[in-house]
This record gives C-alpha cells, structure tokens and sequence, in this order.
C-alpha cells in the first residue's frame, strides 16, 4: 500500500483513540460564563449609557451633551450672586465647592437661577449656579442643586486643560484620572467605586462615558461624559432591577436598548395588562406601543399620560430622597417629555428612530 | 451540522445564548482536540491552545466567511492559535527543555500511543519528528483530506510553499519509516 493511504488511515485510527480530557472541557466553559459575565455587565451599562442618552436627548435635540437634566428646559427665574449667598441652599452648595474645589473662591458667580414651584414659593426644586474664573483658561463650574436635598444632581467643569490640549485629548488614562479627581473631591471615597469606561458612537465629536459603580451596590454610583474640554458628572440612582426584559426593539437583528428606559415603566405594563415579555413578543412582530395598545383599547393619550408621569418624576428622584412637587410643575414637566415618549411608542422595531 | 445552521448558533453564543454555547462546543470539541493533539504534543499546552480557540470563536465572529464552510473557519482558527503558541513556545523552549530534564515529565508519548502496534507507534513518532510547518501540512492533507490548495488559504502561504513542504515532508517520512518490515507494511490494514 502506499504511504500516503497508511499515513491517512494510521491518523484516523489514532484520532479515535483520542478522548478530549474532561478538565479542558470545564475549563473552556469557564471561559465562557467569564465572557458572559462581562457581557452582562456590558449590557447594564449599555442600559444605563442609554438612560444618559436619552436624559440628554430631551434636554437639547442638538444632542450634545451637558448637564442631563429634563427641568432645565422649564421657566426659571434669575438669581443675583446675592441672592444666591443668602438662600440656603446656595450657600450650601458654595460651601460644597469651595471645600471641595478651593481655587473656585475666588471665581465669579456669573450666571444663577431656579426652578421654582408655581404654588410654593419657598421651594426651590433646583438651584442652578455658574462660577467662571476671572482671566486663566476662563475655568467654569455649572452646578445644579436640588433645592430640597442640598444635593448637588449635577455638575459640569469646563476649560481646565489648557485650550490648545483639551481633556478628550489625553490617553484614557489620564482622562480617568481627571474623572477620578473630580468625584473624590465632590462626593470622596472614590476607591470604593468600580468603573467602566467606553468611547460612545458619537460621529460629530469624540465622547467618552465613564460608569462609576459602588461595589456590591445595585448600580449606585455616577455618571459621567467627558466631551471636548468638559467634564459632566451626575450622581446615579441604583436602577431597580425588577424587570429583566431588555432590548425591546431591535436594529439589524441586534438588540436596540434606545427604548427600553422609556418602556421599562410597571404602571405601563399595569395599563396594558402585560407582562414586559409579551409587550417585547409584540413589538418584536412589528407593531408599535400604539397599536398594541390600541388591540386592547387603550389611547395613545393614556400611554403617553403613564410614560410621560414616570419620566418626570424620575428626573426629581434624588437618590432615595423623592421630591414633591405641585401638580402644576409636573403637568408642565409630562409636556416637556412627551414628543419624546411619542417618538418612542410610535417606533417600530427594525426602523431608523 | 448544516453551515448555516452552525453561524446562526455562533451569533447566538457570541450574544451570550449559553444553550448554544454547549451546542457548538459538543460539535466541534472533539475534532478541535484531536487535530490540536496532533499538532501539539503536551497536555498542558493542548489545554491551552484548546481555550484560546474557544475564546477566539466568541471574539473573532466578525471574521466568518459565509461563503466557505463551517468547518473551514473553525480549522482557521486552529491553525491561528497553534501557532501563535509554537511562536511563544519558541521563546520559552530554553528554559522549558532544562525544567523538562530535571522533572520526570511524561513522556512525549501519551497513553494511548503506548497501546498501540509497533508500526503505528513508528508512524506517530515520526509524524512529531517533523518539522513544525511540514507536520501541519501533512495533517491537514491526511487526516481532514484537505486540497493543497485549500491548506495554502487556510494558512495563508503560497501553494509553491504547501506543495514544497508537503514533498519534504512525506519524504521525511519514506526515510522514517524505511526501516519498517516490508511484509508488516503489506500486511497491515491491507484489505
């Protein structure tokens, strides 16, 4: 016989006598749960970045990033640096900064106002102050407090890197560390935090989100974008996670998280009389939040109502501490959100939003 | 398995869909490690290889060539890992070859060659006294029956360099195995 026919049939005879050890078997699939932890928690960023995203989309259509906060969009009245000095909530949060920041001293407060509620005069449900510095690279400081909790909800440090090398510019690293600063001398124990840092799909302009997590929480930490020569930080609430169902919509057959902030809503499931897996079988056949609605004879208004709600009152969450407010300030907030929440009901899974 | 059936189970492994992770895992892993313990001679170091390539299949997706079969991606990736380990065991054979004279490590032999005739044990030790590219060659030609052609693509060599390796090798084998008893040679699986 020839050696090449002894060759083939020696190898296929030895191939059988060839078991794969059990021990490389467990260890590959160790691997994979490694990989699919990662994932996971890749996808509760994404979830979370979204929320971001979303917060901000409402703010400013431009969709440029800064201080992601629905209430700024609402009528406020000026404050003079005074004012700010005296009311109490001001003044803590000078206090704040100053601890925290002290070149911010000797800064000019050029820009102060609040966003008060039409029924209660001494409620400020969010005081907003700017600090610029006179001459230097013209360093600026806005910070938005919640008028009832004394807590600062958000903050945006710009221009303090030189013009010529902007902050998005440095490695990561140091980025990082910058981010890292900032959160240790606002709100301290940054080592306690664990975060994930990732370049955003953003064509016009380089953005970087880091995702600061309290280790062992349920996703309590901060959140912050860093655009251009600005840092935009905000405190983040634990996202409940009681529903597990994401990715509602879909994008070229991949999960489309853009939505899942919005339709993630109990009272919205509550109105329908779903389960969040069966509104997800739904939307995943074509139809829109609408029309799935609709077979169930409800109105697109009453959808809205609901979504609208729950969006506004998140956004005067504060941590644990929620804030009242009038029924007049909410409706006129619920306003505010809903082209948004119309946007979303009306999509249809596999479309451009 | 069907091609496409075998993609639509990658995509869902890579999605983290672990029913399909075990899926593709129970029908691949045994070819995977025969054809790795062909090229690779210690166990420790077929563990090795053998996780980097599963990494490698939930990693590197987006390099599927739907055009070819399953099979042939999957032995890409094979290729690609064994020898970016013969690469790095390169670097470390100095030292690997003074530890393995002081410890009483197996022997190049696993078990199961030791049950084998005396001619399939010549024939396995002379496949692994080959050189490293000419032992992939002729694994790839023999035990998968793959064209020479398609070994130049899978290893991403010109076919002059497949087919000259490939004579050289199966010369260094006539050589090797010259010394069998010519009747045995008859003999043996000769139907």
């Amino acid at each position: 016989m020839t050696i090449e026919r002894k060759i083939r049939e020696h190898l296929h005879e030895e191939a059988e006598t060839m078991e794969c050890p059990p021990a490389i078997s467990k260890r590959i699939e160790q691997s994979y749960s490694h990989y699919l932890q990662r994932k996971r928690s890749e996808i509760t960023m994404k979830k979370r970045l979204i929320g971001g995203i979303v917060a901000a989309a409402i703010l400013i259509p431009t969709a440029a990033f800064a201080a992601p906060v629905v209430i700024d969009m609402l009528t406020r009245a000026p404050m003079t640096s005074e004012q700010v000095k005296l009311d109490e909530a001001g003044k803590a949060t000078l206090e704040k900064l100053y601890r925290a920041i002290p070149e911010t001293k000797s800064f000019e407060i050029i820009n102060a106002s609040y966003l008060g509620d039409p029924n209660d005069s001494t409620k400020k449900v969010q005081l907003s102050i700017v600090l610029q510095e006179k001459g230097g690279t013209g360093k600026k400081i806005t910070l938005h407090t919640n008028g009832i909790t004394d807590e600062i909800q958000d903050l945006t440090q710009e221009n303090w890197e030189p013009k010529e090398k902007p902050l998005i510019t440095l490695p990561d690293q140091e980025i990082k560390g910058k981010v890292d600063q900032l959160i240790d001398q606002l709100y301290g124990n940054i080592k306690d935090y664990e975060v994930a840092m990732e370049q955003m799909d953003n064509p016009n302009q380089k953005t970087v989100i880091l995702n600061y997590t309290k280790k062992g929480s349920e996703g309590e930490g901060y959140q912050a974008f860093v655009q251009g020569n600005t840092i935009s930080l905000s405190p983040v609430a634990p996202t409940p996670s009681n529903s597990e169902v994401e990715g509602y919509f879909s994008r070229d057959g991949k999960p489309d998280y853009y939505a899942d902030n919005f339709i993630n809503d109990e009272k919205l499931f509550a109105l329908l009389k779903m389960s969040p897996t069966e509104l997800k079988e739904e939307l995943a056949k074509g139809k829109s939040v609408v029309e799935v609605a609709a077979s169930k004879n409800i109105s697109k208004q009453q959808v809205i109502d609901v979504i609208a709600r729950t969006q506004a009152e998140g956004q005067l969450q504060d941590g644990k501490n929620k804030v009242t407010i009038s029924d007049d300030l909410l409706k006129q907030m619920m306003k505010e959100v809903e082209p948004k929440v119309v946007q979303i009901i009306e999509h249809k899974t596999e479309t451009g939003w | 398995m069907e091609n496409e059936e075998m993609y639509q189970l990658l995509i869902k492994m890579k999605e983290g869909d672990e029913q399909a992770f075990h899926r593709v895992y129970d029908a691949t892993f045994q070819d995977v490690y025969r054809t790795v313990s062909f090229l690779v001679d210690h166990k420790q170091d077929r563990e090795d290889v053998m996780n980097e390539i599963y990494m490698q299949m939930w990693t590197s997706l987006a390099n599927y060539d739907t055009n070819r079969p399953f099979q042939f991606w999957l032995h890409g990736l094979v290729i690609r890992q064994v020898q970016r380990f013969r690469v790095k065991s390169w670097r470390r054979f100095r030292i690997f070859e003074r530890i393995r004279s002081f410890s009483h490590e197996e022997s190049y032999l696993d078990e199961h060659t030791a049950l084998m005739d005396g001619t399939n044990q010549m024939i396995s030790q002379s496949i692994r006294k080959l050189t490293d590219k000419q032992r992939t060659v002729i694994i790839f030609r023999f035990y998968h029956d793959y064209t020479l052609e398609e070994i130049a693509t899978l290893l991403d060599i010109p076919l002059g360099t497949v087919k000259s390796r490939y004579h050289a090798g199966l010369q260094a084998l006539r050589k090797y195995l010259g010394n069998l008893p010519l009747e045995r040679m008859e003999k043996i699986n000769d139907y």
